[in-house]
Order: structure tokens, then C-alpha cells, then sequence
């Protein structure tokens, strides 16, 4: 009986202090929305503000009007954003404001600002939303209608991919309008199993950037493992190839090698062994760790 | 003479490993040749460098010290002892701390252990971090490894089941410790470190740890770190683009101090998941920001690992150990299935169907030769006692390094 009293009492203090932090986040909404507040002051109040969106629909509608407002700061848009997406984690009780909060972002992908555009359509990509993924790929084929980059429109479409998604980035693969652009196109063909010969052909390739070479060396470690180990070799034997390629090529065979096939190999074994003495810091560090697993 | 040091209970090296709560052990004389009378004194201690782990030891219950003499027949019976790591002196690679047996000077036999507790990422040395991302990029295997079932565990439909109520912390306590375990299966050696997000953590938003993102959103990583071949769902590399400056801490946030604040009631200090929990995790965009893809970024796992480091630091300061306690936890008769104390916690139960997900990847709870709790299919109510501090056999083996056992 005593045991029980005291948890009721114990609950009734519960109850008490998870109010008291809900008042304090129904204040920081109406701080947040309140357009005669500072924008310092309001983006300070939206960080508080998630817990209350999540209890209570007035809240949130709240919230979801000031990112609807175009006239609103894009400060305060953005910080009320974040909340939103922050009170999104508390799943269930979020669960009956999604419909509202994927309708209203719909509803500003096209707004004037890119840094609202691209987050909005960051959210609805890693929703796997339709909506934003037709946008998204309209963008690519008709660069007048683009809400964002096309970088950032491949980097966004990798989230769900999809045939259409790899027809863009072979598109862009073969017209890059610039270099981000096409390591982003890359990245979405490493998933694509016909596009190996293009990674042997870009690691090979002593002319193309580092990044490039080690993004070909990952997507091939993928499509065709045993491809990766017969170029990493190569690359490790040939003393005119660049030190970043190198380390990550021993990094692969270190991780990832045939275990069986690198350890006979002795005479990469003693071209690493040479390299964990006499190469560059880089290069020293990852032929130590290979020797480490090889030499055993 | 020849003495058997048994760590955890066990003669295999893979149980020596420590962390605050105490570890029982056993002591014998295996060969008890030159030795006289049937009871020989054995003293126990702990030898390490400085800059190394270090363990104490006690009989049974009381303070823990340097040195324990031990009354050991010869005939072969075991005593029982307990060991444990030192507060403050955590281990930074395996088996560097040793436990030496003696009779009188006469060394009888030694074991090397591990300090092994959960570290603040920004202070790994880099041993630490290079043996943690070569073990988590070696679970991953580039999409392919058991990661994968990690990956599944956390997504839109399963969400129900890990957010939004009570089981929040629980729910994420079982899925780190599952998670850590299979990194411990790769390299015992290692920990789950946690990204302490109200403090600058510039040493892990590096290319040699969890990389470094371009404008774009796309992280990069040194030609020396196995993550730059991550890959989930399919898809190279890791979207992460952070609305902060790295070397310093996001703003916005509950500090520690704040947020073990928020209340001495379980159901006061749960509101954590909005913030700091959610508002870490949208400190970015890019998949951390978002349930259904924020278990493709590794950095999920840190940011957990933080959040759990908390509700332990609470639960240390507040004594809320014990399930029996109502303020431990927040028993609202409102809770659904997943979320009470005596429920079973999806995907380690393996039921499925609704109200459960639709299936339950990965299996039961991997089993670590150091503890047995909380079992292959942990409860809600399994996952408050992780110390022992209640009941000894709940211990999980793992620790923080900023959190006491007592």
C-alpha cells in the first residue's frame, strides 16, 4: 500500500515537471512566431520549440505558416524548419501532422530562396517522395526549370534510385556542366552494375583528379571486387602513380583484399614493405597497416 | 607453481575486458608444485604504465583497492573475486593493463585486460579511431556486411517501435550495445565513442575520422580511412552537410548540464528526444537529418552514443536504476507495445505483424563473452540496470568514461 502511494506521488511529480517543459515549449513557439520579436530572438525560440509541436496541432500550424510565409526572414524560416524536422524524430506523436508538414514543404519547393529550395527538397528526397523526385529530374533534363544545382539534384535523386536516375547521371557522366556535377553523376552509377568498365577506366587514369580515381576505386570495389584488386596492384607496382591513390589502394587490399590471394603475393609484399619505410607519410601509414595483416 | 586468473568468470582471452562495474572472477592454483600447506596467500595486482588502463580489485562487496591477498587452496578450488577499471583510467589498446598472481615474490601467473569504455570521440588517440572505423567500415563491407541489418533496424516503418515514446532511450540503449558488440566481434579493442554535440569536436570532423563534407553535402575521407568505401542502400559515400561550424559545437542545443536538468522524472527528462536528441540530428542536412536515413551516416551511431551517455549520467545522478522505481521510467498506461517495461523489444524478439514492423532483421541480441545481460531478446525493463547497480547479472559490460559505477 505504502509502495503504492508513493508512486502515485511520484507520478503526480512527473506530470508536474513534463508540464512545466511543455509550457516552456508552447512559449518558445509563440516567441518563434511572433513576427514583432527580433529574428535573433526568434531563431533562438524555434530550437525549443520541438516538443510542443509534437503535442499540440496549434503549434505546429503555427510553425508551418511562418515557413509558408515568403515575406517572413529566411532566417526565421529556416530555424523554424529545423524545428519542425527536429519535433519529426518524435515519430508518433508527429505522425498526425506528416500529411500537413509534406504538403507545405511541397508547396515552397519552388520558393525564391535556394537554400529553403534545396533543404525542402532534401526532406522530400530522403522521404522518397515522388513530387520532389519529378521535379528533381525535370531539372536535369531542362536546366530552365532547375530548383537546384544539378549536383545537389543527383546527389538528392541517390537517396531513391531509381532507371530514371541513372539515365540522368550517364547523361551527365558523358556532358558534365561541371566537376561536382559529375562525381555526383558517378556516385549514382556506382549502384549500376553495367557501369564498371567506366570506373577501370577512370582509376586508371593518372590524368583525372585524386578524388575521382578513389571514388572509382570504391565503386569498383563494389561492381567488381576482383577488378579493384588486379588495378590496386598494378597501381602499388607502379612507381610513377600519385601517393593518394596508393594509400587508397592499400587501403582496399588491407580492408577488403583476398586474403588468400595477398598473402602468396610476395612480391607485392615486398614492394609494400619497402613502402611502410621509404614513402610518403601517407602512403608509409597504409603499407604499415597492409604489412600489419600480410606479414603474419 | 602456476596460478589461473579467470577474467569475467572465464579462462578465454576474449572475456578480458573491464570497464567500471565490477567483473567477477575466480583465481586458482593449477599447479601447485613447491608450494606448502593446504591454503596459500595470493596477492593480486594491477601493473600498467601511467598512460594506461588500471583495475582494482575487492573480495566481494566494498571498496574497491590497489592490492588484494586472497587465502587460495592448493587443491585446485577456485575463489572468487571481483575486478574493475579504475575511474579515470581507462585502457587505449587491448591488454594494456596486466594482473600478476604472487606467492609471496614468486610470480605464479599474470592475464593482460582491456579498460574498455565508451570515449568522448574528440579525444580517441588515433589507434583508438583508426581500429574503430576499420571495424565499423569492416561490418558494413560496402553494403554487404552485417550492417545492413543495423541499416534495416532503424527506418520509417519500424520507427514506431524507437521513437516518440518511453522507449526512446531504451530502444537505442539495446540497438547501440548490439551495434557495439559486432565491432567487438571484428576488434575487441573497440568501443562505441560518443560525439559529446554541446562541445567543439574538432578532431572528429576530420578526413582520418568521420570525414570532412564539401559545400555540397558530400563527405570526403583520407586515402588512409576504410570509409571512403561506405556505402548503403546500394549508394557510395555518406550526404552530410552541417548548418554549423565543425570545430565548434551546433547551436541551439541543451548543454549536459541542461539537459540532466530537465527533470528528476523519467517522463520530464525522456522530452530530451526533442532536444538536444532532434536537434542534433538536424544540426545537418543531408541522411542524419532524417529517421528513414539517418542510420546511412555513421555518425548516427556517435550521436546515440551521446544521447545514451546522458540518460546514464542522469540515471547515476538521479539513482534511477531500478524498473521498479516509477521515476525510473515513465509508465503511462497510454504506452504502446514496445514502450512498457515487461514488453520484449523489436527486431530482437523476431516478431512481426502489426502492431509490429512487417519483419525483424538482424536477430536476437549478439551475446558478448564479457557479460550475459541483457539476453538475446532484451525487455524494456532489461535495459535501466546497465551497470549491475541493482542486480549484478544485469551488468551489460559497457561504460562511459565520464559516468561512475557508484
Amino acid at each position: 500500500m505504502a509502495t503504492k502511494r508513493k508512486r502515485a506521488a511520484s507520478g503526480r511529480k512527473s506530470a508536474t515537471s513534463a508540464t512545466k517543459v511543455h509550457r516552456s515549449a508552447r512559449a518558445a513557439v509563440s516567441v518563434a512566431t511572433n513576427p514583432k520579436r527580433t529574428t535573433k530572438e526568434r531563431v533562438a525560440a524555434s530550437a525549443d520549440a520541438p516538443l510542443a509541436i509534437c503535442e499540440d496541432d496549434k503549434s505546429l500550424q503555427a510553425m508551418l505558416e511562418v515557413l509558408r510565409n515568403r515575406n517572413e526572414p529566411v532566417k526565421v524560416r529556416l530555424a523554424a524548419l529545423q524545428s519542425i524536422q527536429a519535433a519529426s524524430f518524435s515519430v508518433v506523436a508527429f505522425e498526425s501532422c506528416r500529411a500537413d508538414y509534406i504538403a507545405t514543404l511541397r508547396s515552397i519547393a519552388d520558393d525564391p530562396d535556394p537554400e529553403i529550395r534545396q533543404r525542402v527538397l532534401g526532406i522530400l528526397a530522403r522521404e522518397k517522395d515522388g513530387f520532389a523526385q519529378k521535379k528533381l529530374l525535370e531539372g536535369l533534363e531542362n536546366p530552365e526549370k532547375a530548383l537546384v544545382p544539378p549536383e545537389k539534384a543527383l546527389q538528392l535523386l541517390g537517396y531513391d534510385l531509381k532507371a530514371e536516375a541513372y539515365a540522368a547521371a550517364r547523361e551527365i557522366v558523358s556532358k558534365p556542366p561541371n566537376e561536382d556535377a559529375r562525381r555526383e553523376a558517378l556516385r549514382i552509377l556506382s549502384a549500376d552494375a553495367t557501369a564498371a568498365p567506366v570506373f577501370e577506366k577512370l582509376l586508371q587514369d593518372k590524368d583525372e583528379t585524386a578524388e575521382i580515381r578513389q571514388l572509382s576505386a570504391s565503386a569498383l570495389q563494389a561492381l567488381k571486387p576482383e577488378k579493384l584488386q588486379t588495378y590496386a596492384r598494378k597501381i602499388l607496382m607502379d612507381a610513377s602513380d600519385f601517393d593518394e591513390i596508393k594509400a587508397t589502394s592499400l587501403t582496399a587490399l588491407t580492408q577488403f583484399g583476398d586474403e588468400e590471394a595477398v598473402s602468396k603475393d610476395e612480391e607485392l609484399k615486398k614492394q609494400v614493405d619497402e613502402m611502410s619505410t621509404k614513402a610518403s607519410p601517407k602512403v608509409k601509414q597504409s603499407a604499415r597497416r597492409f604489412m600489419t595483416k600480410y606479414s603474419r | 607453481m602456476k596460478i589461473e586468473i579467470q577474467i569475467n568468470n572465464s579462462v578465454s582471452p576474449s572475456a578480458r575486458f573491464v570497464s567500471w562495474a565490477p567483473s567477477p572472477c575466480r583465481v586458482r592454483i593449477t599447479d601447485p608444485a613447491g608450494l606448502t600447506g593446504s591454503v596459500v596467500n595470493v596477492q593480486l595486482r594491477s601493473v600498467s604504465a601511467a598512460s594506461s588502463g588500471a583495475v582494482a580489485f575487492r573480495r566481494t562487496t566494498g571498496a574497491f583497492t590497489d592490492t588484494l591477498t586472497l587465502p587460495v587452496p592448493i587443491n585446485g578450488t577456485s575463489v572468487s573475486f571481483f575486478t574493475a577499471g579504475k575511474f579515470g583510467r581507462p585502457s587505449s589498446s587491448n591488454g594494456d593493463v596486466r594482473i600478476e598472481a604472487r606467492v609471496g615474490t614468486a610470480l605464479g601467473g599474470s592475464v593482460t585486460v582491456m579498460v574498455r569504455v565508451r570515449k568522448n570521440a574528440n579525444n580517441l588517440t588515433p589507434g583508438e579511431r583508426d581500429r574503430f572505423v576499420a571495424a565499423f567500415a569492416q561490418l558494413n563491407n560496402q553494403g554487404t556486411g552485417r550492417f545492413t541489418d543495423f541499416r534495416d533496424m532503424h527506418t520509417q516503418v519500424s520507427s514506431p517501435q524507437a521513437h516518440g515514446r518511453a522507449g526512446f532511450l531504451p530502444w537505442h540503449r539495446a540497438y547501440l550495445l548490439d551495434l557495439e558488440r559486432e565491432l567487438q566481434a571484428i576488434d575487441p579493442s573497440v568501443a562505441l565513442p560518443y560525439w559529446r554535440f554541446d562541445r567543439p569536436s574538432p578532431n572528429l570532423f576530420t578526413l582520418e575520422f568521420m570525414g570532412v563534407s564539401n559545400a555540397l553535402g558530400t563527405v570526403r575521407f583520407s586515402p588512409t580511412n576504410p570509409l571512403q568505401f561506405w556505402r548503403t542502400d546500394g549508394v557510395q559515400g555518406i550526404n552530410r552537410r552541417p548548418f554549423f561550424n565543425t570545430a565548434a559545437a551546433p547551436p541551439g542545443l541543451l548543454t549536459e548540464a541542461q539537459t540532466i536538468a530537465l527533470g528528476t522524472q523519467f517522463a520530464a527528462f525522456r522530452t530530451m528526444e526533442g532536444n538536444p536528441h532532434g536537434t542534433a540530428h538536424v544540426s545537418f542536412g543531408g541522411s542524419i537529418s532524417q529517421i528513414p536515413t539517418a542510420a546511412r551516416d555513421p555518425l548516427f551511431f556517435l550521436l546515440h552514443c551521446n544521447v545514451d551517455r546522458l540518460w546514464a549520467k542522469w540515471q547515476r545522478q538521479n539513482g534511477r536504476f531500478n524498473p521498479a522505481v516509477a521515476a525510473s521510467y515513465d509508465t503511462n498506461p497510454s504506452n504502446p507495445i514496445g514502450h512498457r517495461l515487461p514488453d520484449t523489444m523489436w527486431p530482437w524478439n523476431g516478431v512481426t505483424g502489426p502492431p509490429r514492423p512487417p519483419t525483424a532483421p538482424g536477430g536476437p541480441m549478439a551475446s558478448s563473452p564479457c557479460a550475459s545481460a541483457p539476453g538475446p531478446q532484451p525487455r524494456v525493463e532489461n535495459s535501466l540496470d546497465y551497470q549491475g547497480t541493482i542486480n549484478a547479472l544485469s551488468r551489460m559490460g559497457f561504460d562511459y568514461d565520464d559516468v561512475t559505477f557508484a
